[in-house]
């Protein structure tokens, strides 16, 4: 029951938390981050009663047995990642707005949101899945409808309308799943293993394809992105583009591994693009926000190509690489946010100078910045490492290619620290105020370290990895 | 026993109702709660008359059409008064008419139906109302006359009216079918019979709106389903041809012209006759075990967040006088209550999951795709993630634009009792669909 509880309890009491704490604003805060530390807690006690292959069961609840149709909660290593990588990212999203304008429904929706995440990675029913994927929307809308930038209404009416349109596509997809193997449940589906058409597998993956995004399907990310605040900038790009992440790897890969693998080269092709074309796109932008949406594009370009070699080294590096990008563009995102807060400009080359003023803030982007191209010793060296290897491993030396994402994250990176950080300090920046309130130094702090933890010491997530992966025939 | 008590119900209310009009509420619910209990005991119309048959599926239609009417009683205020008595005989004429096992009396009862919808419509105010009254009242005259005419074809046929011994295979039984559907149509809203339907439910009183766009049009579904099933499954390949092809244009016309309106109570009317393109995919695939249960689901849902957005809507004109979009903007913050409300009904109807507008759909059409009627159910959803642009536009006035002035506006008793009745029932089938389902497949 508990596990039930932990995805329906926020999506029911956030109204309740809001109309409790409406007139006491600063409680909001506490409890959600009460909240979100308890399921940070009960995820990683999740991991330690993990068995080493397959899935812990949780539970089915609201059956409905003439349909075959019933909220089945099991959770294998993937999902559990993908849990403390939630938990963990809601707790620090608590700090960074910790100042945050209108508390009560701001902390509310952050509530709610942590419900159907939840059910995301928790549930193995596909329509079960599909629902919460959609409910995620819901929160999302109004963080970024309200609280965002100038341009805000647009961003958020794009972001929910253009990803509920390709979910219609998955939708069919999953439908006709069920229709020909009579199962809503993937593990089952899994065993029955009929022969996939390329219809379903087309389906789907532009569904997780928009979520991501790749290529083609990315535009509403940089408009959502430069528009949110930014620890939801950071909610998007460190929890919702895993969710097409881990759409791919449970629907695409482990789901239907025979049709994943005829068209694996279109996969490892649109990752490609993506990766370098939003790359180039970051070289070219002056605003500093959209810079660091565009090398978030790029680098899910790269887990896209990690996941299409479908073999256990691919998927260890893209499951790291995952949880990588999350805790090295949140803190980008952040900076970057609380520079136009701080010089109310969002181009970069009307900063500089930002060391002098700003030692701590800009120690940390340079770092977050460094780990982005992939400097050794920080969480983007093994990320990168490790996918260029299993790619070159899978497809041969061509895709080699594929570093050259990394000497182009180099320039774009470098040229902005460059821009921004360093140079001559200009008139903006020189009469601005650069205080910071301790919850955000801490948050930041936080990313700092666990940047370099994990880039010394990647063994934890590989762990992790081994047991999510170890059908593959892994180490 | 309950179509006798909601009649006499409805013949003693109008006593009371100028003089004292919480009487009369107190005395409509009781009488719907009342029936509701004999519907549950199994003392309904099928126990005295042999027209009748009650299965499960029908009993949920029954209580969620009594609660819904409940809530609507609860709501009503000032000038709407005499639609408490309207409502119990409506009541009573729905429950013969899901419960009818025999097409002749579904004949007669969907006149007594249309006939109490003209009723509802006819509390004229102004020039406005009169213009939707009159459409009302032409379109259901005309789609009157035409069911009569194909039953009339029909009755030369078939030697019974009852539904299982009825002759399917004559010689002239599509062509009848054909005709009588082209009446039931007009009722549905379906494109190109929906001409009246926007005009008149956004012109008429909002409450009345609430009970003809939502009550009356979920019962004709179900009971239409009922009534026909025997033809769809008789003739699979007319069947699918005839509403695929209605479903398709419907929703599709009907979603474009509701992201151009600016009246809300236009967006709404458009919305709901989009809904009745996607309630025709269920009757398209009638072949499939789940058909049945698509389309009382759909009934189900719909009847619950249509009723609630027009009635919510009908507040805030009678309050703030809220026409336009430009009238909701910053709503949230001038009525918080309705605004919460009317958003979480808004995404219901958008299809939003955990709201039984979600799973409506989603058992709806599975049964489009059991019998392999992919590519429509794609362009349905497709379509129905359209519709999202104008449910988000809503949505968008309320919460994220400043308001005007800053009135603010309180929910009266009545009508947040009446609104959480429909809230429960939107959350409750938008997470349990086992009763609907259960109900509905051997």
């Amino acid at each position: 029951m508990l596990a039930m509880y932990l995805i329906f309890l926020p999506i029911f009491a956030s109204a309740l938390v809001y109309f409790i704490t409406k007139n006491n604003e600063s409680f909001a805060k506490y409890i959600a981050l009460g909240w979100f530390i308890v399921l940070f807690i009960i995820s990683i006690s999740w991991l330690k009663v993990l068995p080493d292959s397959g899935f812990l069961f949780l539970g089915n609840f609201l059956s409905v047995p003439q349909f075959g149709f019933e909220l089945t909660l099991q959770i294998d290593a993937l999902s559990v990642a993908m849990l403390i990588l939630t938990a963990a990212l809601l707790i620090l999203v608590v700090f960074t707005s910790w100042n945050e304008k209108k508390q009560a429904a701001y902390f509310s929706l952050l509530i709610l949101f942590s419900g159907p995440i939840f059910g995301v990675f928790m549930t193995t029913n596909v329509l079960w899945f599909f629902m919460f994927w959609e409910l995620t929307l819901v929160p999302m809308l109004f963080l970024i409808g309200i609280w965002g930038a100038e341009n805000r209404i647009y961003a958020a009416i794009k972001f929910f309308i253009y990803t509920h349109v390709f979910a219609m596509f998955m939708f069919v997809g999953f439908y006709l799943l069920f229709k020909q193997t009579g199962y809503w449940d993937f593990t089952l589906i899994k065993e029955v293993a009929l022969a996939t058409p390329a219809l379903i597998w087309w389906l789907m993956f532009l569904g997780f394809a928009a979520k991501l995004p790749l290529f083609p399907f990315h535009t509403w990310l940089p408009d959502a992105h430069v528009q949110a605040p930014s620890s939801i900038s950071v909610i998007l790009a460190g929890i919702l583009l895993k969710m097409g992440a881990y759409g791919l790897i449970r629907f695409t890969v482990e789901l239907m591994p025979v049709t994943t693998l005829q068209f694996a080269k279109w996969m490892l092709f649109l990752g490609l693009a993506t990766t370098l074309y939003a790359g180039f796109l970051a070289i070219y932008e002056r605003h500093i926000k959209k810079m660091v949406a565009y090398s978030s594009i790029s680098h899910m370009g790269l887990v896209v190509v990690a996941i299409s070699t479908m073999t256990y080294d691919g998927l260890s590096a893209a499951l790291y690489e995952m949880i990588g990008h999350a805790l090295v563009i949140s803190p980008l995102f952040l900076i970057a946010g609380w520079l136009h807060h701080k010089t109310h400009t969002w181009y970069m080359d009307e900063m500089g100078g930002i060391m002098k003023k700003a030692p701590y803030v800009s120690a940390i982007f340079i770092l977050a910045g460094m780990a982005a191209l992939g400097l050794p010793g920080t969480m983007g060296f093994v990320g990168e490492l490790t996918i260029i290897i299993s790619a070159v491993k899978a497809y041969g030396w061509w895709v080699a290619v594929i570093a050259l994402a990394g000497m182009i994250s180099a320039g774009y990176i470098i040229w902005a620290i460059r821009r921004s950080i360093h140079g001559e300090m200009s008139p903006v920046v020189a009469k601005a105020d650069f205080s910071m309130s301790l919850a955000e130094k801490f948050a930041l702090g936080v990313y700092a370290i666990l940047i370099v933890y994990f880039g010394v010491n990647p063994q934890p997530i590989f762990d992790i990895a081994n047991k999510a992966f170890s059908f593959f025939g892994g180490m | 026993m309950s179509f006798i008590i909601l009649i006499a119900a409805g013949l003693i209310v109008p006593i009371f109702y100028r003089s004292n009009i919480v009487i009369a509420k107190l005395i409509a619910v009781i009488a719907f709660l009342l029936s509701a209990y004999f519907i549950y005991v199994g003392n309904s119309l099928n126990s005295i008359f042999p027209f009748f048959a009650v299965d499960k599926a029908t009993m949920i239609m029954e209580f969620v059409l009594l609660a819904t009417l409940a809530a609507v009683t609860l709501a009503l205020t000032g000038f709407e008064r005499p639609l408490i008595a309207q409502m119990l005989f409506l009541a009573g004429a729905s429950l013969a008419f899901v419960e009818t096992n025999n097409f002749f009396l579904y004949i007669v009862l969907f006149e007594v139906i249309a006939i109490i919808s003209y009723i509802l419509v006819a509390n004229i105010r102004n020039f406005y109302n009169a213009e939707g009254a009159i459409k009302a009242f032409i379109a259901g005259a005309v789609a009157s006359g035409v069911i009569l005419l194909g039953f009339a074809l029909y009755s030369f046929v078939t030697d019974s009216f009852i539904y299982s011994e009825m002759n399917v295979g004559g010689k002239y039984t599509l062509i009848a079918v054909a005709i009588m559907l082209a009446g039931i149509f007009y009722k549905l809203t379906v494109v190109p019979m929906h001409g009246w339907a926007a005009d008149a439910y956004s012109q008429v009183n909002h409450a009345a709106a609430a009970i003809l766009s939502g009550v009356i049009k979920s019962v004709v579904l179900f009971a239409t389903f009922k009534a026909f099933y025997k033809f769809f499954v008789e003739y699979p390949t007319a069947t699918i041809l005839i509403f695929s092809f209605f479903a398709i244009i419907t929703m599709t016309l009907a979603n474009f012209m509701a992201l151009w309106q600016k009246r809300i109570s236009k967006i709404l009317a458009y919305s709901s006759i989009a809904h009745s393109g996607y309630a025709l995919i269920p009757f398209a695939a009638a072949a499939s075990a789940y058909s049945y249960a698509g389309v009382l689901y759909y009934a189900v849902a719909y009847i619950f967040m249509q009723t609630s957005v027009f009635l919510i809507l009908n507040d805030l004109r009678r309050e703030l006088g809220v026409k336009y979009l430009e009238d909701i903007k910053g709503l949230y913050k001038k009525a918080p209550l309705h605004s919460l409300l009317f958003t979480i009904q808004i995404f219901s109807l958008a299809g939003i999951p955990l709201l039984a507008g979600f799973l409506s759909k989603a058992v709806a059409f599975y049964a489009g795709i059991d019998v392999g009627l992919w590519p429509i159910v794609l362009v349905a959803l497709l379509n129905s993630a359209l519709a999202v642009g104008y449910y988000v536009w809503i949505i968008k006035h309320i919460y994220f634009d400043e308001p005007k002035s800053s009135e603010t506006i309180s929910m009266s008793f009545g009508s947040l009792l009446g609104q959480l009745i429909l809230l429960a029932g939107t959350i409750y089938f938008g997470i349990i669909a086992t009763d609907i389902i259960s109900a509905t497949t051997m």
